[in-house]
């Protein structure tokens, strides 16, 4: 028995479905992020463990028990939102309170849980300020905290970085990612920022259309896709159109615009021999060259921009006909040569780095 | 902008005496009314040949001013708490409702404010001779209640709209019943929506005069009333006396409503 479990649940309204039959099972203690693009039903299936939203069909387990009869209040589940949601006319500590507060536990154990929460978050010596007198990543800390106070089995979050810039957005992850292992709560955390399910997650449900595409731990979703979603949400890969020339156990010949033809590949989903595919490869996975020369496959392209982003050199290169491909470099290895705009240079990659999506 | 008062020039000097001059049209009767209760003339002489508090102590020393008075306050006062009070329920209606005709029972709760306030005088004063409630307390609350509501509703939909409901959804995950919810959370913050809607609901009927003319009775008379009723007979420096401190009172509340505003924006 997993320690929750989200079993086929379903939501509509009206005539738009926006979860659509997502079954997941996540362990006490883990970190289970819910990424995808806007309107995937990631918040919808949060707000439907929250009792927010009834759901349209399905159950929904902690360790167990269906929780669905209960209303929110009864749930005992922490929640932070990614609005700013302090009660503005209490302190900080009174904040923090609050859900001790409606639980009715003596002040005692009240003043030091608040104490406990506070240190937590390090804003001990914020306690009597205001939350209109706190940054936004202080505001969310204490949102946090308060969220902790009452040790729920269970801690929400939707999107609670995205209102704040990138550096804060990356100090408060570690934050979080500090709490989670120093308080043990299983969390599950809406982001559309794959940069931040990676770096915080256990596991990664990826959504798309009210539906997971894949679930698994980032660095499976990003090395061995399932589906072309999967493959383009994470590493914001290159697909180049082709046809499948032949296809036999796993692996297919293809053929580019171009007529270069390619053996092997290792194919994603299926690939019928006739058909059109997608070959997948991962932008930092390509090489440059200055025209034939090396080995292994490779296409001519011609550099159509290019950008320095600290580290890196992001070029858009493109086809004989007609296709731009993004590759990711590192500024030390670009040579002068790599980065003027117009030169005819050769794309190749590893076998290995490049994998064949059926349509 | 545009028109910066800084950029004006020359035009600075005659906008500021234009200002200047509307905003002595608008004082000066006041302040005339002011200075009058103050002077000693019985035939409120202008300029007043001297000074005194006797019309003051002339008012406090009338049983039936300090009735009116009271009367006036304590209607006003339960019209407060009514208006307070159905506001809020309606307006938790009007802004968190999904229900069909939501935007057409707003404008009707509004039309008080539009209609021209004899008709609604009329009005009242035919369907309360039914009820036989023309000149009891009841009747005056009702009738002030049909034009304070509309302040009440605009004032509390306001704040409502303006406080982020996650706010509340955030109180209700912490433990909180919805209606605990509302009372510990939702109610704070919007406390100056409630405070300028029972200032205006308090105003709308401590300075109305036209429909407590027609609710009026000998024994129940407001404060405008009685100054109407005086007035006729005969133009006694009481009420001016009366009036001034009509006009502190208004001008207290206002101040007040004004400062919340001024509040809530910092
Ligand atoms: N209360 C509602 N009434 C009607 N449709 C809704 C409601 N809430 C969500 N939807 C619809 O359900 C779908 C999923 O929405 P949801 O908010 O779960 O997406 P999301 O993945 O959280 O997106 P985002 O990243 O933009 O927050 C969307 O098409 C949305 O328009
Ligand atoms: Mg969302």
């Amino acid at each position: 028995m997993s320690f929750l479990e989200i079993a086929n649940i379903s939501k509509t309204f009206g005539n738009v479905t926006a979860v659509s039959d997502v079954s997941l099972e996540i362990a006490r203690g883990e970190f289970v992020t819910f990424l995808g693009p806007s309107g995937s039903g990631k918040s919808t299936t949060l707000y439907m463990i929250a009792g927010f939203f009834e759901p349209t069909r399905g159950d929904v387990r902690l360790e167990g028990r269906s929780i669905l009869s209960e209303p929110s209040n009864k749930r005992n589940i922490g929640m932070v939102f990614q609005r700013y949601t302090l009660f503005p006319h209490l302190s900080v500590a009174e904040n923090v309170a609050f859900p001790l507060r409606v639980r009715r536990r003596p002040a005692a154990e009240i003043a030091g849980k608040v104490e406990e929460m506070l240190a937590l978050v390090r804003l001990e010596s914020f306690a009597g300020r205001m939350p209109a007198q706190l940054s936004g990543g202080q505001q969310q800390r204490v949102a946090l905290a308060r969220a902790l106070a009452y040790n729920p089995p269970l801690l929400l979050m939707d999107e609670p970085l995205s209102a704040l810039d990138k550096k804060l957005r990356e100090e408060i992850q570690d934050e979080i990612r500090r709490i989670h292992r120093q308080t043990g709560v299983t969390i599950l955390y809406v982001t559309h920022d794959q940069e931040e399910a990676l770096s915080l997650s256990d596991r990664i449900a990826l959504f798309n259309h009210g539906k997971i595409e894949q679930l698994g731990k980032g660095r499976e979703l990003y090395e061995a896709p399932r589906t072309r979603f999967v493959a383009d949400f994470i590493g914001h890969s290159n697909f180049l159109d082709c046809t499948i020339a032949r296809s036999h156990g796993g692996f297919a010949d293809i053929t580019l615009p171009d007529g270069s033809a390619l053996e092997r590949v290792a194919v994603h989903g299926d690939a019928r021999a006739g058909g059109r595919g997608g070959l997948m490869i991962r932008p930092d996975r390509l090489r440059l060259s200055p025209l034939r020369g090396e080995n292994g496959p490779g296409i001519d392209v011609v550099l159509s921009d290019a950008t320095f982003i600290g580290e890196t050199y992001h070029f858009v290169l493109t086809t004989g006909w007609g296709a731009s491909v993004n590759m990711r470099m590192p500024a030390s290895l670009a040579r002068a040569d790599d980065v003027t705009i117009g030169t005819n240079l050769r794309l190749h990659w590893e076998a290995s780095d490049a994998s064949l999506f059926g349509q | 902008m545009l028109l910066d008062f800084a950029r004006l020039g020359p035009w600075r000097v005659a906008l500021s005496l234009i200002a200047l001059l509307v905003g002595a049209y608008l004082l000066l009767p006041i302040l005339l009314i002011v200075a009058l209760s103050f002077g000693s003339s019985q035939w409120l002489q202008f300029p007043p040949p001297g000074w005194t508090l006797r019309w003051y102590e002339d008012l406090f020393d009338d049983p039936e001013w300090i009735a009116s008075f009271l009367t006036s306050f304590k209607i006003a006062a339960v019209v407060t708490v009514l208006s307070v009070g159905i506001g809020l329920m309606a307006s938790f209606g009007l802004t968190r409702g999904t229900f069909r005709g939501r935007q057409a029972l707003r404008a009707l709760f509004l039309t008080p404010m539009i209609l021209p306030v004899v008709v609604l005088a009329v009005a009242l004063y035919a369907f309360f001779l039914r009820l036989h409630l023309n000149g009891t307390f009841l009747g005056f609350v009702l009738a002030h209640l049909v034009i304070a509501l509309p302040f009440s509703i605009i004032a509390i939909s306001n704040a409502l709209e303006r406080f982020d409901r996650d706010i509340e959804t955030a109180a209700i995950v912490c433990g909180a019943s919805p209606l605990e919810a509302k009372i510990r959370v939702t109610l704070p913050g919007i406390r100056l929506g409630l405070i300028s809607a029972a200032i205006f609901s308090f105003l709308a009927s401590w300075d109305e005069v036209v429909i407590a003319i027609f609710m009026a009775s000998p024994d129940l008379q407001t404060l405008p009333v009685r100054i109407y009723g005086t007035l006729r007979q005969d133009l006694s420096p009481v009420i001016a006396a009366v009036s001034t401190l009509l006009i502190a009172l208004t001008a207290a509340l206002m101040a007040a409503a004004a400062l919340l505003r001024k509040d809530d924006r910092s």
